[in-house]
């Protein structure tokens, strides 16, 4: 068979895969907590809802401006909006984002396996074999890092059903009480947050140039973040139903330690963490796959006569010494904080320059 | 010689085809070709020269019916049906009623002389043989009143069987025709012997001492005029074949009983008769510079995707070797990625495989010499399916594949899990199982790893050494292999008797993978796994089987995706992977290869109202 198009290979039910997996990727392990820190009891549903819509509306945006532009590069489409220069600006800070968000995920990986599989093992070891794997991943080819996302997607959605079932018998009703008792101010700050943890969306800006017809993206969008927040939604319920607020804003992972409180019947597995682990892992492999493609991606759009190879050598250093850096959780943290408000700006910043120019220049004419 | 043909274009005959490209056209250009003489004597000499004088060439001088022509016919014993050489083709040459046609050079009078002498001897030989028709009496007759009896040549007209009288009787009105033109050529003595003599079908005519020597080493007969430059090839070919007999390495309780034979004709024969459609085509390759082997690429036009069948057609051409031992060379040279551990082309021995996946719009491929046909494009899913699926009741169908799934998930992991949990996370599992192993492990002075190693590598040498062993003693195998390493291991306290149990359950999920391709490549995925899961415990074994559906997704079958139809997800094409539905509900074809005819001949029972 002649080798499929450079351009358009991938269909809208497979960004609405990539989009979901994307979101449930970055904050899922974490955005109980966050969110929890800002609400009392489980007022947290208030945010993330609003946070969910706030997201599906900017998401809406994106995607029908980029969608105008079908099959066509992100760098060709704000060169044509904005003007070539600002189109630069914009694509670097992109790509210093994203390289920070692939370091951020090799190390939050590396942290993950360190405290729950093995304390003894150098905590440069894990990350190092699994940015390895993630290098390996990106030099195929990109139709392959979508089918690789596809393929991993039951898995993900069965794997986190059983994660929010399973604790069922652990629910105490009583941990959702009081409602309605976060003040307003708390309020603002969680849906803040809220917003964050569905950032995920961006990526279509990027992805819709190999979207076999994008006409549909926008909708595709719109149902990939749906998902993550009626998903987000569940499990943050049965994280507060489970710990109570103040346990569940203390931990570090608790949608983690969701799953090590759980026993499974049967007597087979001791730790249901154990299978819990295995498709964490395999989240926020696709979510680092993802955010390094991206680097790559933009880099290539850059730097035309680039070799990806070279590219991939000259950033994997990189992301591993920058995954190295913080030192504890505290750092960690910060470090995620950032990266959601840098993301947020940029997304915010992109949102308003093209929709302005959008609708002054109009849509794709060649 | 050293020329390779390259043939295109669709052959309707699948038997006794050998040779019927050998003419195409287009090849001309690219031929290595020496013209024949014209004498006689010296092409013999050519010919035994160019083949090193063999022993087994048979080479036999004679003339034409009664004429003074000579000629010789040519063969190779062993690999030539020497019945069909004796009977059909000298004794008809022998003892055909041919008027003696000669050159222009030669007199009028003397060709005249000759068909009368044949006449003559033909009126003679009809005489003496009592079993006549009634054409042939009066055609007796009719020459008898020509001449005197001439009794040449007639000593074995009594065995002339009732073909050559057919030949003969053609003859006769042909040579009447003759009488008014006297002066024949040799070529048009030679298209008679074609079109009159030889009882062979498929039987034509050559120009070049390749083509000549190549129809030669296949078994075919030659039969040379003297003076002539053209020669004659028949299909005579023979010598030994196995019949057809079970496959080995697929066998199944419920499905055909018929295998693959090494001989091609034989095998397409075999799918001829299972699909009776007129669109079912072959397309003849040739591979083997040296071999010469005929490869055939068996799909249905109409629903095979043309473009899928032109990358098959184009990888065969670039195949340049010495020779083809099995298929299995074929595969290795036109599959897509050959560093890849996964078969990208399915090998199979059975014709009812064969002819199914042809059915669903893939491609076969056959290889004179091999008994494995090979089936493209797949996707790993159907390595992992039986034919004696759809034989099976569906539930049951399901149900064997679902064991099957969970099978190689254990051939492919258990080993390495045991490793991580024994060596990294004891925790995981129940508390009383880790002290019974740990228990058991007690006297073992070696960690997991080495001990898993230990066992797996003796599992694969016994497993290696019961195929190359003769079959007389390979119930040593057994004894050796069950008792002494399984129960005298442990007692020895070299291994625990849970690594045991891991390896033999390991190896016995292996043979439940219908394919040998996938099982071959499962045990060589599994030491990655191993090796993963001895450095990083469960973390390794995840990264190790990321990487490998990352290699996954990558590979392509034809350009097909060798992950689909799970990525790209095609869900109305799981139902005939994960679950096998019922017959009445597969009425498509696999979407992603993208077929000419999307729906199957399958109504699901609608018409039957």
């Amino acid at each position: 068979m002649k080798p499929t198009l450079t351009h358009g290979f991938i269909s809208d039910r497979d960004i609405m895969i990539t989009v979901t997996t994307n979101i449930i990727g970055i904050t899922t392990l974490t955005f109980p907590r966050i969110i929890a820190e800002d609400t009392s009891a489980a007022d947290g549903w208030v945010p993330i809802l609003i946070g969910g819509c706030i997201a599906c509306f900017l998401a809406w945006l994106i995607a029908k401006i980029a969608s105008s532009f079908p099959n066509q590069s992100f760098f060709n489409f704000t060169s044509y909006l904005l003007s070539k220069p600002i189109a630069v600006i914009i694509s670097v800070l992109f790509i210093l984002h994203f390289i920070l968000v692939s370091s951020y995920q090799v190390r939050e990986v590396s942290v993950l396996a360190h405290q729950y599989l093995f304390d003894k093992t150098p905590i440069q070891v894990i990350s190092l074999s699994f940015l390895l794997v993630v290098v390996y991943g990106v030099a195929g080819s990109r139709a392959g890092i979508f089918r690789l996302i596809v393929l991993f997607y039951p898995t993900v959605i069965v794997g986190l059903l059983l994660l929010t079932l399973l604790p069922i018998g652990l629910f105490k009703l009583e941990n959702l009480l009081p409602i309605f008792q976060t003040d307003f101010e708390g309020y603002l700050r969680a849906s803040y947050s809220g917003v964050h943890v569905f950032l995920g969306f961006s990526i279509i800006l990027f992805y819709i140039e190999v979207v076999k017809e994008p006409k549909n993206t926008p909708k595709m969008a719109i149902k990939g973040i749906l998902i993550a927040v009626i998903f987000s939604l569940f499990l943050f319920l049965v994280c507060v139903g489970t710990f109570g607020n103040a346990t569940t804003s203390n931990l570090f992972f608790p949608s983690f330690d969701l799953s090590r409180a759980v026993e499974i019947p049967g007597g087979f597995f001791e730790r249901f963490d154990v299978i819990v682990f295995v498709i964490w892992t395999m989240i926020l492999f696709t979510t680092t796959l993802i955010s390094f493609d991206l680097v790559i991606l933009l880099m290539m759009m850059l730097f035309k006569k680039a070799n990806k190879m070279k590219l991939i050598y000259f950033l994997s250093p990189l992301v591993f010494l920058l995954s190295s850096l913080p030192v504890n959780y505290i750092e960690l943290t910060t470090i995620g904080r950032f990266l959601s408000n840098s993301m947020l700006f940029l997304i915010i910043l992109i949102t308003i320059l093209l929709g302005i120019t959008y609708k002054v220049k109009g849509g794709n004419q060649n | 010689m050293s020329m390779r043909y390259i043939f295109t274009g669709n052959s309707n005959k699948p038997k006794n085809n050998n040779t019927n490209n050998n003419n195409s056209p287009n090849n001309k250009g690219e031929e290595f070709s020496i013209t024949i003489e014209k004498d006689l004597a010296k092409n013999i000499e050519t010919i035994k020269t160019m083949l090193g004088n063999p022993s087994d060439l048979v080479v036999r001088e004679t003339k034409v019916g009664s004429t003074e022509t000579k000629c010789a016919i040519l063969y190779i014993s062993g690999i030539t049906n020497s019945d069909l050489v004796n009977n059909n083709i000298l004794k008809a040459v022998q003892s055909s009623k041919i008027q003696s046609s000669q050159n222009k050079d030669q007199s009028n009078n003397n060709s005249n002389q000759s068909s009368n002498d044949q006449k003559n001897n033909q009126s003679n030989k009809e005489q003496s043989n009592n079993s006549q028709s009634s054409d042939n009496q009066t055609s007796s007759n009719k020459s008898m009143n020509q001449g005197t009896n001439n009794s040449q040549l007639n000593n074995d007209s009594q065995s002339q069987n009732s073909q050559s009288n057919n030949n003969n009787q053609s003859q006769n009105s042909q040579s009447g025709n003759e009488q008014s033109n006297n002066s024949q050529s040799n070529s048009t003595l030679l298209d008679q012997i074609l079109t009159e003599v030889i009882a062979i079908t498929d039987s034509k005519k050559v120009k070049t001492l390749d083509e000549l020597s190549f129809a030669l080493l296949s078994g075919n007969s030659i039969f040379i005029l003297d003076g002539e430059q053209t020669t004659l090839i028949m299909d005579t070919v023979g010598g030994e074949k196995r019949s057809i007999d079970e496959p080995q390495s697929e066998s199944v309780i419920r499905g055909s009983r018929v295998g693959f034979v090494e001989n091609i004709n034989t095998n397409l024969s075999l799918i001829r008769k299972e699909i009776k459609d007129p669109n079912l085509r072959f397309d003849i390759h040739e591979i083997g510079r040296r071999s010469k082997q005929k490869l055939a690429v068996c799909y249905v036009a109409g629903i095979v995707n043309e473009d899928i069948l032109d990358e098959v057609n184009r990888r065969l051409k670039t195949i340049d070797i010495d020779f083809a031992p099995d298929s299995g060379v074929v595969e290795q040279w036109i599959e897509d990625s050959f560093l890849s551990p996964f078969p990208q082309i399915l090998d199979t021995e059975r014709p009812d495989r064969l002819t199914y996946n042809i059915l669903q719009g893939k491609i076969g491929i056959l290889v004179d010499g091999s008994p494995f046909g090979l089936i493209t494009p797949i996707t790993l899913g159907d390595a992992l399916l039986s034919i004696e699926d759809y034989n099976q009741r569906w539930l049951l169908g399901s149900l064997l594949r679902f064991l099957r799934y969970i099978s190689a998930f254990i051939a492919v992991f258990l080993p390495a899990i045991y490793v991580a949990l024994i060596a990294y996370h004891p925790g995981m599992i129940p508390s009383q199982l880790t002290f019974s192993i740990a228990a058991t492990r007690e006297n073992v002075p070696f960690p997991a790893i080495v001990e898993v190693l230990l066992m797996a590598v003796t599992f694969e040498i016994l497993q290696e050494a019961g195929i190359r062993m003769p079959k007389a003693i390979g119930a040593t195998i057994g004894i050796v292999g069950g008792i002494v390493i399984g129960e005298v291991a442990v007692s020895a306290g070299i291994v625990g008797p849970a690594t045991v149990i891991v390896t033999s359950l390991t190896g016995i999920a292996t043979f439940t993978i219908p394919n040998n391709s996938l099982a071959m490549a499962v045990r060589v995925i599994r030491y990655a796994l191993l090796i993963g899961a001895s450095i990083l415990g469960l973390y390794g074994i995840i990264l190790v089987f990321i990487l490998l559906a990352i290699h996954v997704v990558n590979l392509k079958s034809m350009g097909i995706p060798y992950s689909s139809p799970f990525a790209p997800y095609f869900l109305g094409d799981l139902k005939n992977l994960l679950i096998r539905a019922p017959i009445t509900t597969l009425t498509k074809r696999p979407p992603y290869l993208k077929t000419d005819d999307i729906k199957k001949i399958n109504d699901g029972g609608q018409s039957s109202k």
